[in-house]
């Protein structure tokens, strides 16, 4: 509709009609982004307060089986009574390990032939599995001193219905599990759709009868568009805020009762069955999340604690607060695009270059499922905690904020002084490794372009005997893959073998060990890497050296001038253009030069001539820490950008030579 | 690109396999493995008469080998996500991060019974268990030994006494000759004399003790090798240690099996077990050993089926084929009862020393152990700090490291 008032240039655009669409589309925007929300926090509501029930439930079942010894009859009877009890399970069934045995069983199956007790069948290795699974999270949780792994699983059915295990101890140990399969809940009734579409109709119908009395005042239309807007979304936030609060004090309030429930119905099966009733049953610790640490909002005595559930209400609001901001900024922005006409110019560009932008479109849609796909995921990854032990889990679980880029940027313990007044560096701090990649890259750009220009200089002598033969040799190393040069380099700078060392000594000198200090092991990977990096320099100085009118040069000796003058009068300037671009070319290059330090120094020693790359790369493959070496790229992604902002600048700069 | 004539082979193969018995519904197990050369064609050939043994049943067994390098990151990357094989071939080592990271490999622990976990080596049997639970099969083992040249040493040393003697005899270091090379720097090595010392890296359970008493007596008695003795080179690399060897440079080695693979055709060599520690009250040095497991995955269509051929690669028929013409070292117990096994030096050797190797740690936080590890082993040897001052920072380093990973 925008683009058909933007269509016909010739007429004035109608800022009311813009500005209706514009509110319109954003307050559709706001309240459907803000319905779904509030669906899914409901429906969330309703999963977690059914989790909780459920982990109530098969606590009190595990303290009973445990009370019963796990295995025997004993535990078939108060299985048998704890069933009766719960018409909400539709299956309860209790396995021991030794033996693979299907200790108790409720399911309509497991009669006749099937009842328990029996061996388990091929088909149940799952139920095993799980159990196995229990015993290894409770054992590796006690073992580490950490609760990191789920010691109650939940798993939701198709139905939507629960299928729950718990561990069974006997003497400390997990010797079985219990698992029970509950009803289908009921479902949960969506948010009225009537309410939120009020919240769009009616902010729209105000706005177009206001427009009747404002007529195309721009700026007037703009700010009322704006308010209405905001009352939409504020409206429908509260809304949607007070009514996730009533449900958690409902659920709060139904927690409390099932807890006193099931307390009873347990001390009641243990006294049927003269169970051991002591130590006596704590009701309240059933109450707790997969890690069995409770959650405390039930006390002992059965109650609530109110300062529990006001602190997590409050939680609630901060989120719905956050969402809002969000929702709110994203349609703000919708309408003002709309309203002052960004859309109706956008739809006018599209059409006008059609034919471009069918073609751009297949390079368009490579880039974005190769480039920015991959890159923004990273970027994502870079939020997260991410570590081998959660890779499959949510994004959003795992979410850590900026905390990865706040441990990387703001540890500024480079060195410290040791008891005996010496300075010990921490080689694992960010800005040493900044420093040593700064510095590595300096002093080979350098390098590279001094002797990359001198042998330019060498070769460019006229009447030179055997020049291409020369070239090519100069150009080998170029040639060779780089993986191989820096090994055979390695080997040169062995302590006993080393051809570098075998030189010292051939003078006299002592055989150096290269790679027990920075400074030594740094020089091996300047070394390798300045052999490497001057065929390049080499190369592009000749080209720009042969393209130099010899003119200049004639011209210049009949004036007088000295071969240093012609040098830095006529031949460097000439180069400029042809090796600032290189030298750009050649930074961002070394700057993230992996495999030479990789391979030659390995680091060695300590970490201290390791660069950003590979220190990021052995975050994320050695130390499992995906999350922190994404954030690490991306600061020196960062830092890229930075540097080609500046580059940007000079090239624009040398183009006018 | 490569694959595509193999994979329209096993289309067409697959095409005249329904084509000849339409009347059977097909079961395919998908193997993955590292597998080339001989070790691929003892392989194939297992397989080959598995698929014979099993065509009425309709089951059929396909082999795709993929390359090492790729081999671990794209199990982890296809198999959570249902793209990847039925089995697979794997060390232990990356074991313990996939189950962490769940999905990926199925416990076996159900299907196994007494039988089929005794008729393996009991180390390799503990190597494919993490938390308590089987996770697979071990198909074969790989451990570091003695390897001599039999003209510089007629008879092995059996205890680190006999070794410093024969080396210190044989070591000139001027003329680069030395009695004992090994990579002793790299920690995998240098793990044998540590576990002989009664060292480890993890406490029983996963809290890392690299600053273990024991781990420090270890590191001290390599120290005296290396300086008091002198009968060790300096910065050993492995490309140093095979040419040192094959010169005839260096008498007495410790590697594994694929360092046979780069002795030079003239050297006359045998293999003895890793000599007892009379620093140690006499207890053998204890490598560690690395087990290829055969592993069902988690995503299997076919377990049960998947679970039988891992049974019957791990067999004594198969192990026999792949021991005699793969050059595998099987885990398999009974195999080594055969002629023609027990005759081979090579595999009898393996044999002896496997029975006090250690089975690898296959903890997720072993791989954060390796590069403080290094760190202070090169610390160590360049004699930059005490032995038990660096096994501190190491020690320090990695339970950072490790708390880094498991804080939640």
């Amino acid at each position: 509709m925008s683009a058909r008032a933007g269509d016909a240039p010739e007429r004035p655009p109608s800022h009311r009609l813009r500005f209706a669409v514009g509110l319109l589309v954003a307050s559709a925007l706001a309240v459907g982004v803000g319905y779904r929300l509030l669906d899914g926090a409901l429906a969330q509501g309703a999963r977690s307060a059914e989790d909780r029930r459920a982990n109530v439930a098969i606590r009190a079942l595990a303290e009973v089986v445990d009370r019963a010894g796990v295995t025997g009859d004993a535990v078939r009877a108060a299985v048998a009574a704890w069933a009766k009890d719960h018409p909400q399970q539709a299956a309860i069934k209790v396995v021991a390990f030794d033996g693979l045995s299907l200790e108790a069983s409720t399911d309509p199956a497991d009669t006749g032939d099937e009842a328990a007790p029996r061996r388990l069948r091929r088909e149940e290795k799952d139920l095993y599995d799980r159990g196995q699974r229990l015993r290894a999270a409770v054992e590796t949780n006690r073992a580490e001193g950490a609760s990191r792994k789920d010691e109650v699983e939940r798993a939701r059915l198709a139905d939507g219905s629960l299928s729950i295990a718990a561990p069974l101890e006997k003497d400390g140990a997990v010797v079985g599990l219990v698992q029970v399969q509950r009803r289908p809940p009921p479902p949960v009734k969506p948010p009225s759709w009537l309410t939120a579409l009020s919240y769009v109709a009616v902010p729209v119908a105000v706005f177009l009868l206001a427009g009747l009395v404002v007529g195309e005042r721009r700026a007037v239309l703009g700010v009322l568009a704006v308010v209405l807007l905001a009352g939409t979304v504020w409206g429908y936030g509260a809304q949607s805020a007070a009514k996730l609060e009533r449900g958690r004090r409902a659920v709060e309030e139904g927690i409390a009762g099932i807890v006193r429930d099931e307390g009873a119905k347990a001390s009641a099966i243990l006294a049927s069955l003269s169970l051991p009733a002591e130590p006596p049953l704590d009701p309240a610790r059933w109450d707790a999340d997969a890690f069995r640490r409770p959650y405390g909002v039930v006390r002992s005595d059965g109650s609530v604690d109110e300062a529990k559930v006001a602190a997590s209400a409050a939680r609630d609001r901060t989120a719905v607060r956050n969402a809002l901001l969000l929702v709110g900024g994203v349609s703000l922005a919708v309408l003002l695009f709309v309203g002052l006409g960004g859309a109706s110019a956008f739809v006018r560009t599209v059409r006008t270059n059609r034919v471009a932008y069918t073609y751009v479109l297949p390079a368009m849609a490579g880039m974005v499922v190769l480039v920015f796909f991959p890159f923004l995921y990273g970027i994502a990854i870079s939020f997260t905690d991410s570590t081998i032990y959660n890779t499959n889990a949510p994004l959003t679980d795992i979410w850590v904020g900026f905390k990865n880029y706040v441990s990387i940027l703001s540890d500024f313990h480079v060195a410290t002084r040791d008891a005996d007044g010496t300075l010990v560096f921490n080689y694992l701090n960010f800005y040493w490794t900044l420093w040593v990649t700064v510095a590595w890259t300096v002093t080979n750009v350098t390098i590279g372009v001094t002797v990359g220009l001198f042998l330019a200089l060498v070769l460019n002598t006229k009447g030179l005997a055997l020049k291409p033969v020369y070239r090519v040799l100069l150009i080998l190393p170029w040639a060779m893959p780089n993986y191989i040069t820096a090994l055979i380099w390695k080997g040169m700078f062995h302590q006993q073998f080393g051809v570098v060392n075998q030189v010292i000594q051939i003078f006299g000198g002592s055989p150096v060990s290269w790679f027990e200090t920075p400074f030594t092991s740094f020089l091996t990977a300047l070394a390798t890497n300045g052999w490497l990096s001057f065929p390049f320099m080499m190369v592009v100085s000749l080209g720009a050296l042969q393209s130099i009118p010899s003119d200049l040069y004639e011209a210049a000796r009949v004036d007088g001038a000295s071969r240093w003058q012609q040098f830095t009068g006529i031949t460097l300037p000439s180069l400029k253009p042809a090796l600032v671009p290189a030298i750009i070319l050649s930074v961002v290059w070394t700057f993230n030069m992996f495999n030479i330090i990789y391979l030659v120094t390995q680091g060695e020693p300590g970490g201290s001539t390791e660069i950003l790359i590979t220190q990021a790369y052995k975050f994320a493959f050695e130390k499992y820490r995906y999350g922190y070496a994404a954030a690490y790229s991306t600061v020196i992604f960062g830092i890229l950008v930075v540097y080609g902002t500046f580059q940007n600048r000079v090239t624009r700069a040398t183009e006018g030579i | 690109m490569k694959l595509t004539p193999r994979l329209s082979l096993a289309a067409v193969a697959a095409l005249a396999a329904s084509l000849a018995a339409p009347a059977l519904a097909q079961k395919e197990i998908v193997v993955w493995h590292a597998y080339r050369a001989e070790e691929k064609a003892a392989l194939e050939k297992v397989v080959a008469a598995y698929n014979q043994a099993n065509a009425a049943k309709g089951i059929k067994v396909t082999t795709l080998a993929v390359p090492y390098d790729a081999f671990a990151d794209k199990i982890t990357a296809a198999v959570p996500r249902g793209k990847g094989p039925d089995v697979f071939i794997y060390a232990q080592d990356r074991l313990g991060g996939w189950i962490e990271a769940g999905n990926t490999v199925e416990p076996i622990d159900f299907f196994l019974d007494k039988a089929t976990k005794d008729r393996f080596i009991p180390t390799t049997m503990e190597a494919m268990t993490y938390r308590g639970t089987v996770w697979g099969l071990p198909l074969d083992y790989k451990v570091i030994t003695m390897i001599y040249n039999k003209k510089l040493v007629p008879v092995p040393p059996k205890t680190s006494k006999e070794l410093v003697a024969v080396a210190r005899k044989l070591t000139d270091k001027k003329a680069g000759r030395f009695g004992l090379a090994y990579s002793y720097s790299d920690y995998y090595y240098h793990a044998a004399l540590q576990n002989g010392f009664g060292g480890r890296v993890f406490d029983p359970g996963p809290k890392p003790v690299l600053n273990a008493p024991e781990n420090v007596k270890a590191m001290e008695l390599l120290m005296r090798w290396l300086d008091t003795d002198g009968i060790l080179p300096a910065e050993p690399s492995t490309a140093l240690i095979t040419s040192l060897f094959n010169d005839g440079r260096a008498a007495i080695v410790f590697s594994g099996p694929w360092f046979l693979g780069e002795i030079a055709k003239g050297i006359d060599y045998a293999l003895a077990p890793l000599p007892t520690l009379d620093e140690a009250g006499g207890k053998p040095m204890r490598p560690w050993m690395t087990v290829e497991g055969v592993f069902v995955t988690a995503q299997s269509k076919n377990k049960d089926a998947a679970y039988d051929f891992a049974k019957v690669l791990t067999d004594t028929p198969a192990a026999r084929v792949m021991a005699l013409e793969g050059r595998q070292t099987p885990a398999n117990k009974a195999v080594y009862d055969d002629p023609a096994v027990a005759k081979d030096p090579i595999l009898s050797a393996f044999r002896k020393q496997v029975e006090v190797a250690i089975p690898m740690p296959n903890l997720p936080e072993m791989t954060m152990v390796w590069s403080p590890a290094t760190t202070a082993m090169n610390t160590i040897v360049k004699k930059s700090a005490t032995p038990k001052a660096a096994l501190d920072a190491a020690e320090k380093a990695v339970l950072r490291d490790v708390a880094g990973l498991r804080k939640r």
